[in-house]
């Protein structure tokens, strides 16, 4: 399966987009606890690229591509921002930054998929899951 | 996201269902407001109809942590599904919060 799109910057509407998204995910048989984990990373990771990345730009948008193979779920997402430093990225869970209410899309996106990267200085993200069932998933 | 809210005693419940993400935080927000506005300083938070919440979730759940303590009140929460509870324990904020495993257990001593 490879799934490739474009989305404009409009926050509102990434949980539909995401729901639709993980919907074709689900007809591969892909056990419920790692869908809820790539859900919640991918729209995280929409969420960071509109509105840090692209800081809520209508012209601009965001692209996410998506595939399944040998049973290695790929997602990219890539913005049209400027980039940003993401090796100094403040760790939300010190003491000092645990009230703090934003700063955790990122933190939850590495916690909860296998593998996690950033590209093209910070405006694109690409995450792995390793997905344990469904036979269909070549 | 559908939100009632009850009552037990001096607390108050609000029970939660279905997804708390970005298009429905607002919504959780404003009745948080409600309950400020009311001079409520119990509230207690029944996740058990919850099936998916995200960072602006977990950023109006902390605003509203906040905003109790400045008044002297007390936020719990009660009822969450296993997946849900493991978002709180990725970002530690079971550290911050009064996580119980249900109503009962959470307004004993509250």
């Amino acid at each position: 399966m490879r799934i490739s799109e474009k989305i404009p910057s409009k926050l509102e509407i990434v949980p539909e987009f995401v729901s639709a998204l993980i919907g074709k995910i689900k007809t591969l048989s892909i056990g419920e606890d790692e869908v809820f984990d790539i859900k919640l990373s991918l729209e995280e990771a929409l969420i960071n690229a509109i509105k840090h990345g692209n800081k809520m730009n209508p012209s601009f948008y965001v692209e996410v591509y998506l595939e399944i193979k040998d049973h290695r779920l790929t997602i990219k997402v890539k913005d049209q921002g400027e980039g940003f430093d993401f090796k100094n990225l403040p760790d939300p869970t010190t003491d000092e930054n645990l009230e703090k209410p934003s700063g955790r899309g990122i933190f939850l996106i590495k916690s909860l998929m296998d593998e996690f990267e950033f590209f093209d200085c910070g405006r694109g993200i690409k995450m792995v899951k390793f997905v344990k069932k469904g036979g269909a998933l070549r | 996201m559908n939100i009632k809210e009850e009552r037990s005693n001096d607390v108050v419940i609000c029970v939660l269902e279905g997804e708390v993400n970005i298009n429905t935080s607002p919504e959780l927000r404003k009745t948080f407001d409600g309950i400020i506005k009311a001079n409520a300083k119990k509230v207690l938070v029944d996740f058990s109809g919850v099936s998916y919440i995200d960072s602006s979730g977990l950023a109006t759940l902390i605003e509203m942590f906040q905003r109790l303590k400045k008044t002297g009140g007390m936020l719990r929460f009660s009822n969450m599904s296993e997946k849900i509870r493991n978002v709180f324990e990725i970002t530690k904020l079971h550290k911050l919060f009064e996580i119980f495993d249900t109503r009962q257990e959470a307004l004993k001593g509250f």
